[in-house]
């Protein structure tokens, strides 16, 4: 049974890479995975059983991928499922699903099948690293047993630690991104400002003047009519020194200040 | 951001009424047309879908290319012209 490889028991992309292998004619895409299978066995297993292929490899492939065809096969086929079973299956992947109704039906479906189909790949992939990896470990551990020694041992256990976690770096720089059905990862650019009627908005609208600034710009503002009138009252007041010298006898100043107190004593009987 | 087309912006500038499917951005005569045969001749219908699948964009735009095969950019006019009219009167 090792050695004869049971198409049933393989996963669909399985079948499909063994068809393209053998040259034959791929059936439409999102085919139901028994036309893959009829294909399988009409065409390669014939061929197999003219010739043995007794690789080592076989069995360790075919332990592989019996070990993750029987969940792959389990997968119910999303057309099968009731509305609130969809809704479960869609919330098993992150996806909240709006109301399934006759129009969102098929959407939601399709949604799915994407979903399990891009998990059963990356299963696959992971099967066929762990493969990869088993070969090396069988071949370490019998270059092991042959040679003995301690440090080949320790170096073979660093190589197996190293390759064996299969990790997804680029998924690790962004865990929040949805997985797209083209691994295509878009995100939408910042909107450039002072483009296309966006104008830009300035935080601080007016320029901080400080009250420093602002007693001296009113002072400024005065500062002209103030050197005016000082101008003024220092013509003023040369023009009365002058009077003051030219008049010799001071007679007509006293008579100037004799009126002017005259004046003032009948305003203040008032 | 992309730029607004001058449809979308008349689009968005007033609630919808009665406006046929074809004020719709994105949706010329042929892509109206096939819209209303299948039952889809008013924008009310289609913002109707678009609320059902919850504004989600991947969705409403395959849902888009099922049901009259409009192309990328008429599936993104589209969805932006009704986003931006939820957003705005929703």
């Amino acid at each position: 049974m090792p050695f004869v490889e049971d198409p049933a028991h393989l996963s669909k992309s399985r079948l499909k890479a063994d068809l393209v292998a053998h040259n034959v004619a791929l059936p439409p895409a999102e085919s139901k995975k028994e036309i893959y299978v009829e294909l399988h066995l009409k065409n390669i297993d014939q061929k197999n059983a003219a010739d043995f292929s007794s690789d080592e490899e076989d069995p360790v492939q075919d332990v592989a991928e019996q070990e993750e065809d029987p969940e792959d096969t389990e997968m119910p086929d999303p057309s099968d499922l009731t509305d609130d079973d969809l809704k479960a299956m869609l919330l098993k992947y992150g996806v909240k699903a709006g109301p399934i109704v006759g129009s969102t039906r098929a959407l939601y479906e399709r949604k799915l099948k994407k979903l399990l189909q891009s998990d059963g790949h990356d299963r696959l992939n992971g099967a066929e690293k762990a493969v990869l990896y088993s070969d090396s470990e069988e071949e370490a551990e019998e270059e092991e047993s042959e040679k003995l020694e301690p440090v080949d041992q320790s170096d073979q256990a660093l190589q197996e630690s190293s390759q064996e976690p299969v990790t997804d770096s680029f998924s690790d720089l962004l865990p929040d991104m949805k997985t797209t059905p083209t691994g295509i990862y878009a995100t939408c650019r910042r909107p450039i400002r002072g483009a296309a009627q966006r104008p830009i908005q300035y935080a601080y609208p007016d320029t901080p003047i400080s009250p420093m600034t602002l007693e001296r710009r009113e002072v400024e503002r005065r500062l002209v009519p103030i050197q005016i009138q000082i101008f003024v009252f220092l013509i003023v007041a040369c023009i009365v020194y002058f009077l003051f010298v030219n008049v010799e006898d001071g007679s007509f100043v006293s008579d100037l200040l004799d009126s002017l107190s005259q004046g003032y004593s009948a305003n203040g009987a008032f | 951001m992309t730029s607004t087309s001058q449809k979308h912006r008349d689009f968005v500038a007033e609630p919808m009424g009665e406006k046929p499917v074809m004020a719709l951005a994105g949706i010329g005569e042929v892509l109206g047309k096939r819209l209303a045969e299948k039952g889809f001749d008013k924008a009310y219908v289609v913002l109707g879908q678009f609320l059902v699948l919850k504004k989600d964009e991947e969705l409403f735009r395959d849902w888009l290319k099922d049901v009259c095969g409009a192309n990328a950019k008429q599936q993104g006019d589209c969805y932006g012209c009704l986003k931006d009219w939820c957003d705005a009167f929703l």
